[in-house]
């Protein structure tokens, strides 16, 4: 059985299709990051699986449990740490935490110590006495996760957890959720921040348009595009079109920058393509200030598929 | 932990909300009570007693003013739901585990338990008052007072349905303010609060009359000063009135609300 599943899932908003016959599942126990870029539909499909929206058509599964069908159920084993925090503004955050608690039966013999470590844990306990109205918008974020960590949900989802997060933050943050799967939840996480779906991720799914565009592990997706590596090559002076025309004929993706010093080769295999280019270059009589190889990082991943995507439409 | 555990404890929540709100607490407390003494012995200078107002306009005012304690309590649902609604703590509400329906219903009850509370309050300040300046209290009042709690809750319920509708129907606009006044000025005015069914008869066309003669809260502010201050026997058909027209201002607003959030799962917003 999958934690999550779900099978041609529509919404749409008037006239925004939000999402479109989306087909994405998510297995038990594993960190999935839904990697789109902003209106991509990462909120609207997490708000269907937290019961607050009701889908336009399709279904959606909750550990085996009908969203639509038996919200309340589904209710009781997933907990949503909202992209907007979300909270009672004249509560303190342990007051808020604690009606959290109470709410999915936390024991209330270790309510107390679980909230005071948790807080801790997310820099919270110095805000401790503030109202939440009045806490920033980083520290509010920081509640919204504490009250999932300290819920320990089945399944756990997070929107966008980093967001106005500073940098320690976000390192105590990913721990945490790393955490909360190594305890046997099932968590999903939605950003746009690429490194956020690096630290995070067993899989990533990529979002875009409300469709799924392409769904696997970092490693995986980074192979599958344009076979592997990146090659950077900055020439001493700009290159002709001949040479860009005869590297072109050498396999792989070559661009060149608009000062035409600069250029950029997506190639499967760095090690076959460099001396052709060298040679080539040589040629042409090009001289070569510099070679660059690095691996695509999931930055390529992410443009490259949410670009494709875009190119794709009508 | 069950569904009624949890509708109550989100009512606990809702209605520490209330007495959280530390200026609102601070307006209402010190309008009734200048309402009670100032208005209360100022007017009484005034007014000559009569059979419409009885031995004293203090004693007509005092237990008007109990009521209109309860109204200003119960209406603070309809804030608390329009907060919540433009705060987004609505959407955190809906994924707790518990039905829609007990979401409703734990509004509808903190509303009543705030009405209750508030005015129970200013009951207890009323009934010293009445001994500050000397007006007798039989000791039946006091037991009719605590027979009446269950009725004055459901009333409460019945003003906090009234306010939930207008919150839910005015969504996130500040139209909620208007509608708030409105309901706060016709609901006490047109009511036999400050001023005798005699004189509302002499004065103004029929229907009005008719309308504050079956206010509720001139139901409640009739049967306060009958019983709980005057220490007559409870009448039946009051009361039988009072839960008839506060029932269904209940269900009303009730209805809004849970229109509303069904509103937010298909829109995503109210
Ligand atoms: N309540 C709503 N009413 C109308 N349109 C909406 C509503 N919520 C979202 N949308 C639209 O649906 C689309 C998807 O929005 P969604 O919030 O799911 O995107 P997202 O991927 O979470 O974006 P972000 O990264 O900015 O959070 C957008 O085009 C948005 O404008
Ligand atoms: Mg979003």
């Amino acid at each position: 059985m999958f934690a999550v599943e779900t099978l041609s899932l529509s919404k749409r908003y008037g006239k925004t299709d939000a999402l479109r016959g989306l087909n994405f599942t998510v297995n038990e126990g594993e960190i999935m990051v839904i990697l789109g870029p902003n209106g991509s539909g990462k909120t609207t499909l997490l708000m269907i699986l937290c019961t607050i929206l009701k889908p336009t058509s399709g279904t959606a599964k909750v550990v085996g449990i009908d969203v639509v069908e038996d919200g309340t159920k589904v209710r009781e084993v997933m907990g949503i740490a909202f992209q907007e925090a979300r909270g009672f503004w004249r509560h303190k955050p342990s007051s808020i935490l604690r009606f959290h608690a109470s709410m999915f039966d936390i024991d209330p013999a270790k309510r107390q110590d679980l909230i005071e470590r948790t807080m801790k844990d997310l820099e919270l306990w110095e805000s401790r006495d503030k109202m939440f109205m009045h806490l920033s918008g980083g520290q509010a974020k920081r509640l919204e996760t504490a009250k999932v960590l300290i819920q320990k949900p089945k399944l756990a989802i997070f929107d966008e957890p980093t967001s106005q997060v500073d940098l320690r933050g976000k390192r105590k943050i990913w721990d945490k959720i790393r955490e909360l799967r190594d305890q046997g939840s099932t968590i999903i996480v939605a950003t746009n921040e690429v490194r956020e779906a690096e630290y995070l991720a067993d899989r990533v799914t990529i979002l875009h348009q409300g469709q799924r565009v392409v769904c696997d592990t970092i490693p995986k997706l980074k192979d599958a595009i344009a076979g592997g590596d990146i090659v950077e090559v900055d020439f001493e002076d700009p290159v002709s079109e001949k040479l860009v025309g005869s590297l072109n004929g050498l396999g792989g993706d070559v661009s060149l920058s608009p000062e035409g010093n600069q250029l950029r080769a997506k190639v499967s295999k760095a090690e076959d393509w460099v001396p052709k280019m060298t040679s080539a270059s040589y040629v042409a009589g090009a001289k070569i200030a510099s070679i660059r190889i690095t691996e695509p990082s999931l930055d390529d991943v992410f443009l490259h598929f949410t670009g494709k995507a875009l190119a794709d439409q009508p | 932990m069950s569904q009624l555990s949890r509708l109550v404890r989100i009512a606990r929540t809702d209605f520490s909300y209330f007495f959280r709100t530390k200026w609102l607490m601070a307006v209402l407390i010190s309008l009734s009570l200048s309402d009670m003494l100032v208005v209360g012995l100022v007017y009484t200078r005034l007014i000559p007693a009569s059979n419409a107002i009885g031995s004293s306009y203090f004693q007509f005012l005092v237990p008007g003013i109990v009521v209109v304690g309860l109204f200003s309590a119960a209406t603070d649902t309809g804030r608390r739901i329009w907060l919540a609604l433009r705060e987004g703590v609505v959407q955190y509400y809906l994924t707790l585990p518990i039905r829609t329906r007990g979401l409703v219903g734990a509004y509808i009850i903190s509303g009543g338990l705030g009405g209750i509370v508030y005015s129970g309050a200013l009951l207890i300040i009323a009934y010293l008052s009445f001994m500050l300046f000397g007006a007798p209290i039989p000791v039946q009042g006091v037991l009719y007072a605590l027979t009446l709690i269950p009725f004055l809750f459901v009333l409460s319920t019945g003003i906090a349905g009234l306010a939930a509708f207008f919150a839910s129907v005015s969504r996130r606009g500040e139209i909620y303010w208007v509608y708030a006044q409105a309901l706060q000025v016709s609901m006490v005015t047109v009511s036999t609060v400050f001023y005798p069914a005699q004189t509302i008869a002499q004065y103004l066309p029929a229907p009005v009359a008719t309308i504050a003669e079956y206010n509720p809260l001139s139901l409640a502010a009739g049967v306060l000063r009958n019983s709980a201050f005057g220490g007559n026997a409870l009448e039946t058909g009051a009361l039988a009135n009072l839960l008839a027209t506060s029932l269904p201002l209940a269900v009303i607003g009730a209805l809004a609300y849970w229109i509303i959030l069904r509103t937010i799962r298909l829109k995503g917003k109210p």
